[in-house]
């Protein structure tokens, strides 16, 4: 599938894959995208993570042409989103945040649906189908009215119509929402293995979903983006603070009041001691602990999560 | 011809949802059903005519005998002159009186003969029945053609029609049943654009590079082929229940054609516009339901003040209802109805352009 991607022009070769310049929309009062300034790499998948009614799929409407900017602008590929909405048509995928099938079509009828509509030929699109139903583990229901599949066999289909025309950049919006765990990994390995070849954009509100997938992470909360870097980069430059957690026995008041006037937290619940500072020196709490006749049954370091990253931004949990 | 796939994706979609084909293909059909049982049935009306016989001659006599009393939906009274009829419509006596002329023999001879000649038959009626007057006057004028043996009309219907033929009450509601069923394609049209508005399958389609063109073209010709269907059936069953189709069949067939997408033109409109199918529905059939009475696909209209027939006149059912009953009933051909025929071909041409329009405008908000 790799003969019938549609160039850009030639001298937008170095030009970013996505770039959008304090891209606003207003619902009424409501600022839904509040000045966005983004900058996606080709070949690049950037997460866009943030709770429901952050901003991502306006966002992506508005990159998608579907939605007017009330301010600001965008280009996709170096195509304006205001002035040449079909020539970003024509270059990319789209998997909208619900699984919208044409019910009563089959699986291959859905995908041949879109393939025409970017003008790919009926032979191609066949031979593509045939590749994707497999990818996504649909080929026993080529044939059966997508009506019939399971709501995680309808988003691997619904993955798979983006895909189909072999785009160039790829919108991803929520594209695990409702999925058991099984699939959602199923999901995840598909996507994953786009990594380096599409550039894609996707938005979720899952942790772990923008964790393991993601190069590029950009937290959104009400219509800003708070915070961007890699999932790396997100963790340790924000979080601060090092967390060990200890699972002990024999824990003395003398040990706990001498860990607390070392370190800036020391909290204890059922035998668990959680100890947080800037700087933790794992040795040093064991040795104390050892020393006082603590038996340490187990203790480590605790690595931060994008919730905690998020918590530390916002102010508020990830709603999910 | 991203139109085409979008085309047969609707027509699958409607294919293959058996509910939703049921209601497409049998309400109207339902409707004609009942209809057609209500009024194809043999018993045909009866209307008691007075005839006032001022030529007094042999030819006269035999018209009112072998002609006008041959009517089967007649009862005919004679009447010495003119007042003591008056007085016996006014009465509600009889529906209507038939003045036969002096000189009407001359004129049928002349005819007969090859000559040049008018025939001239006065008919009054009582202004407040419209329908039963109309099928009358029909009545009066295939008698009269037929007993003259003439092609050309009498002064008082100037469409030539079939002489062999007694016009019929289904003849009549027919007509104004299929309008009405092609009307109704207003609420139904829009359904499939609306179902993929609401379930968002259509922001997906939106996201592709098809054009608004193709949109509406491809939803607009999926109902155009279950109209043609749904036509062909209406004009089976209407044939069945005794409508007698007396002009061209294929002029009636592209006239209802003409009127059905004109139909399905307003319901991409009103889908363009709606956000739900709900939302669709309610708006058609809060439009179409006033458009069906003023168009007068159960009334006649011609009750109706004239301004209420030149506000129904800008839109193109009643030129459908008119134009089909002419055809259908008077057996009238293209020159007689081409005002009405060009009319709906421009009013489905204006509506598909601002159902275009107005689809591109949602396209991106």
């Amino acid at each position: 599938m790799t003969d019938k991607v549609k160039k850009a022009p030639a001298e937008m070769n170095d030009i970013p894959a996505i770039q959008t310049s304090n891209l606003t929309r207003l619902f009424g009062s409501l600022v839904a995208v509040d000045g966005i300034n983004l900058e996606i790499k080709k070949g690049e998948l950037y997460a866009f993570l943030g709770p429901n009614g952050a901003g991502k799929t306006t966002t992506i409407s508005m990159l998608c042409c579907l939605l007017k900017p009330t301010s600001g602008t965008a280009a996709v590929m170096g195509y304006d989103i205001n002035r040449e909405p079909y020539k970003i048509k024509q270059i990319i995928g789209v998997s909208p945040q619900e699984t919208t099938l044409s019910e009563h079509l089959n699986s291959m009828e859905n995908l041949a649906l879109v393939g025409h509509l970017h003008s790919i030929d009926s032979e191609k699109i066949r031979n593509w189908s045939k590749l994707m139903l497999e990818t996504m583990g649909l080929t026993d229901r080529a044939k059966d009215q997508v009506r019939k599949l399971s709501g995680g066999m309808k988003r691997r289909l619904s993955i798979a119509m983006a895909l189909i025309h072999n785009p160039q950049i790829i919108f991803l919006d929520e594209p695990t929402l409702g999925l058991d765990p099984q699939a959602r990994r199923a999901v995840w390995d598909y996507i994953a293995r786009l990594k380096g070849n599409k550039t894609i954009l996707l938005t979720t509100h899952y942790m772990e979903e923008a964790d393991y997938l993601a190069d590029r992470i950009g937290i959104i909360d009400e219509g800003r983006i708070a915070a961007l870097g890699t999932s790396s980069e997100l963790k340790t430059d924000i979080i601060e603070k090092h967390t060990m957690v200890v699972y002990a026995w024999n824990l003395t008041q003398k040990v706990i009041m001498e860990l607390r006037n070392r370190y800036e937290e020391v909290e204890i619940s059922n035998g668990t001691m959680t100890i947080s500072d800037k700087k933790l020196d794992f040795k040093d709490i064991i040795n104390r602990l050892h020393t006082a006749g603590t038996v340490v049954r187990s203790a480590h370091i605790k690595e931060p999560t994008l919730e905690d990253v998020f918590l530390k931004i916002t102010g508020k949990e990830l709603r999910v | 011809m991203r139109f085409w796939q979008l085309f047969t994706r609707s027509l699958k979609e409607t294919y293959r949802d058996p509910l939703a084909l049921g209601f497409l293909l049998a309400f109207p059909l339902i409707f004609m059903l009942v209809f057609g049982a209500a009024f194809g049935s043999d018993t045909t009306p009866s209307y008691d005519i007075g005839i006032i016989d001022n030529d007094h001659t042999e030819v006269s006599q035999g018209f009112i005998d072998q002609a006008i009393s041959q009517i089967s939906i007649f009862e005919v009274t004679s009447f010495d002159d003119t007042d003591s009829a008056r007085e016996e419509l006014k009465l509600g006596e009889i529906s209507a009186y038939v003045v036969i002329p002096g000189g009407f023999s001359t004129q049928v001879s002349q005819i007969m003969q090859g000559m040049e000649g008018d025939i001239v038959l006065n008919i009054t009626y009582d202004e407040s029945e419209p329908m039963i007057s109309e099928q009358i006057i029909s009545s009066v004028n295939a008698a009269t053609r037929q007993f003259a043996q003439i092609e050309i009309p009498v002064t008082i219907n100037t469409d030539p029609i079939n002489i062999g033929v007694d016009i019929t009450q289904m003849d009549f509601i027919a007509t104004g049943i299929i309008v009405f069923g092609l009307l109704i394609m207003i609420p139904t049209s829009g359904r499939i654009m609306l179902r993929d508005k609401e379930s968002r399958f259509l922001y997906r389609m939106l996201t592709t590079p098809a054009k608004p063109w193709e949109f509406i073209a491809g939803y607009s010709l999926s109902m155009v082929l279950l109209a043609t269907i749904q036509i062909f059936f209406f004009i089976l069953l209407g044939w069945l229940f005794g409508m007698d189709i007396i002009g061209s069949l294929w002029l009636a067939f592209a006239l209802f054609l003409l009127t059905a997408i004109c139909s399905i033109g307003i319901g991409m409109v009103v889908a363009s516009l709606s956000k739900s199918e709900n939302q669709g529905e309610s708006l058609s059939w809060l439009f179409s339901m006033p458009l069906a009475i003023l168009s007068g696909v159960w009334f006649s209209t011609e009750f109706m003040p004239s301004y209420m027939r030149t506000f129904a006149g800008i839109f193109p059912f009643s030129h459908a209802v008119e134009a089909s009953r002419a055809v259908i009933t008077r057996g009238v051909g293209m020159e007689a109805i081409s005002g009405d025929f060009l009319f709906l071909v421009s009013w489905a041409a204006v509506v598909f352009i601002i159902g275009t329009i107005l689809f591109s405008r949602t396209m991106r908000s």
